[in-house]
């Protein structure tokens, strides 16, 4: 198994720098000359002096790359030209705020989504069937910032229960007011997450629900509870795994927007922020830390499906 | 009638004869409609300000009321379809221009070529479209153009990884076969023999993208770093009329509801055609089966 994931994290190496070369030249293909990208357009002759002297721009591309690149892997990204402080640090300070509410969102897509697919799959055809296909539909369909701006008319403007744009508080210090804040996004993002679960979960039950065992459990006078809850479930979340590794990329596109609409200070309104203050080395940082984030959850996800799965042959 | 005709007719057929698909295809033919004759059937101009109806609520002046420029809503929302389905057109076309011919190349050869070139396109896949997009943008300013090519090349991974597969189910076929060993050059087996004959699934995707294309312009521009304004964009409508959600709530709510009908119009007619080329394909092959049947006896 561990040689298995050493494996997987080689193969993704190339990806990685791949990608960080298309990054890092960024920089170059900006209008203008890439000092200017890295130290602002307001950087004094000593910062510009600095740059060139840290960076080595009077040097050969590829020494400049491997300079970039040396920093890049020890976390080292330069300097924000808008608060002047370490790219890092700036990302790392966001972390907190994006995690909680990718996670709040997740377990409002599992509370929203596991009993939709389940019960759509035990009555396939039925009415009540057509009615949360269609809920997935829309849930999967709807721009994740209009559901937004219609959650805030609903709950803010009319009903006047929850703030429109939300700060960060730490679950773990103060869980009531964290909830009340991150209730509304995670909503947003959890509404397309629990249309994923609906609409896969359910394909992958109703394609469990027709083995075998199911009529052995069945017929051994099991109850239907126990059938679908011990026995199908987890053998239908098997190839469900894939989809998550799949819908990744849509999700973390989703905490972009979702925290633009309520302007929640996490990372995506970060890489926002830096895009709009043309802020480069922050960009160039935030793009850099969710391309790594995205392409972990990828192994993570192979790792899990070669975990769960003893069929598979990882050796 | 030509034969091609007439499979293309039944296909419509088979997908208009499916509620959802109908509707959405009834949709989508009145925003194309109105995007295309909006200066006649509009009378107002979408850009022009008046500052006297700003924010003005719907009313008998502006059935949607007037944004805080006081121009009107609708006519944004209808100039508006224009940006987007011409973005979202050029967009997919630029995903499979590029797209489809590196899936033909990729599976037709295999070996270095095809390692090299899928190899780009994890890389590409490797960043979520939308900050893919986001960064292009960072590079080449805000214009209509940046935003068409950046959203374009989040296509290309699904054109490459579709046709490459369509491909590699067609690289061994006799009618493949028979033209390598008569002597066609790769580039006339590639573009005259195996594509034409992997026209539905690229046919399929070019549906979805486009919804996928639409969704991602209105987001970009939601974000502030799609089409600049003051060119109307559904998407940079929503994204000033988040600013007057108390002042003016009806704001955002039309562009939003056309948005949303168009993305889902489009993913149901794509996902209809795909079912109806699957069924058609299925009943092809039964067809075959029965003439090899007959053939034996």
């Amino acid at each position: 198994m561990t040689g298995y994931i050493i494996r997987r994290l080689l193969q993704l190496l190339p990806v990685v720098i791949i990608a960080s070369v298309g990054i890092w030249g960024m920089i170059y293909a900006v209008p203008g000359s890439p000092i200017g990208a890295i130290v602002g357009e307001n950087g004094t002759q000593e910062q510009i002096q600095a740059a060139i002297e840290r960076l080595g721009l009077d040097q050969p591309i590829m020494v400049q790359f491997w300079q970039w690149f040396k920093g890049a892997i020890v976390g080292d990204f330069g300097y924000s030209t808008q608060s002047r402080d370490p790219v890092l640090q700036v990302i790392l300070y966001r972390i907190p705020a994006t995690v909680q509410l990718g996670v709040f969102a997740i377990v409002v897509g599992l509370v929203l989504g596991i009993p939709v697919a389940i019960i759509s799959a035990v009555y396939p055809g039925s009415w009540i069937d057509r009615a949360l296909s269609g809920w997935s539909a829309l849930a999967l369909g709807v721009p994740t910032f209009w559901l937004g701006i219609l959650l805030i008319l609903l709950f803010s403007v009319q009903l006047q229960w929850l703030p429109s744009a939300s700060g960060y508080v730490s679950f773990f210090e103060a869980p009531l007011q964290a909830i009340k804040n991150t209730f509304l996004p995670a909503l947003t993002l959890g509404t397309y997450v629990s249309g994923i679960f609906a609409r896969f979960l359910r394909a992958s039950l109703l394609g469990e629900l027709k083995a075998d065992y199911v009529r052995t459990a069945r017929s051994k006078g099991l109850k239907e509870r126990d059938v679908i809850g011990r026995h199908v479930l987890r053998n239908a979340l098997l190839p469900f795994v894939t989809v998550v590794g799949l819908m990744a990329a849509a999700f973390i596109g989703g905490t972009v927007v979702t925290e633009a609409v309520f302007t929640y200070p996490g990372i995506g309104r970060l890489l926002i922020q830096a895009i709009t203050t043309r802020d480069y080395p922050l960009i160039q940082g935030c793009i850099l830390f969710i391309l790594i984030v995205h392409v972990l959850i990828n192994l993570l996800v192979d790792v899990l499906y070669a975990y769960i799965d003893p069929r598979i042959d990882y050796s | 009638m030509k034969d091609g005709t007439r499979r293309a007719l039944g296909l419509a057929k088979r997908v208009l004869g499916r509620k959802g698909a109908l509707a959405g295809v009834l949709f989508l033919a009145t925003v194309v409609f109105i995007a295309i004759f909006a200066r006649w059937i509009i009378p107002y101009d979408p850009i022009a300000q008046d500052l006297v109806s700003s924010l003005e609520p719907p009313g008998r002046k502006h059935w949607f009321g007037a944004d805080e420029l006081g121009r009107d809503i609708l006519a944004r929302v209808a100039y508006g379809a224009r940006t987007s389905l011409l973005t979202a057109a050029g967009a997919v076309t630029v995903a499979a221009f590029f797209g489809v011919p590196i899936g033909l190349v990729a599976g037709f050869f295999g070996g270095w070529r095809d390692a090299i070139l899928m190899r780009i396109v994890d890389v590409l896949l490797s960043l979520p479209g939308i900050l893919f997009a986001m960064a292009l943008i960072a590079v080449l300013g805000r214009s209509q153009l940046a935003a068409l090519v950046a959203v374009g090349i989040t296509g290309i991974p699904s054109f490459a990884r579709i046709t490459r597969a369509q491909v590699l189910s067609l690289r061994k076929r006799d009618f493949v076969m028979a033209v390598e060993a008569l002597g066609g050059s790769s580039t006339y087996n590639m573009f005259m023999t195996v594509l034409p004959n992997s026209w539905s699934p690229i046919l399929v995707q070019v549906v979805i993208l486009s919804s996928v294309a639409i969704l991602l312009e209105a987001a970009l521009a939601f974000l502030g770093v799609g089409i600049p304004p003051p060119t109307p964009s559904w998407g940079e409508m929503l994204r000033t009329g988040k600013s007057y959600l108390y002042e003016a709530p009806y704001y955002a709510v039309l562009p939003g509801i056309v948005l949303t009908l168009t993305i889902l119009s489009l993913d149901t007619i794509g996902r209809t055609l795909a079912w109806a080329l699957e069924e058609r394909h299925e009943q092809a092959e039964e067809e075959a089966e029965e003439g090899d049947k007959r053939s034996a006896a």
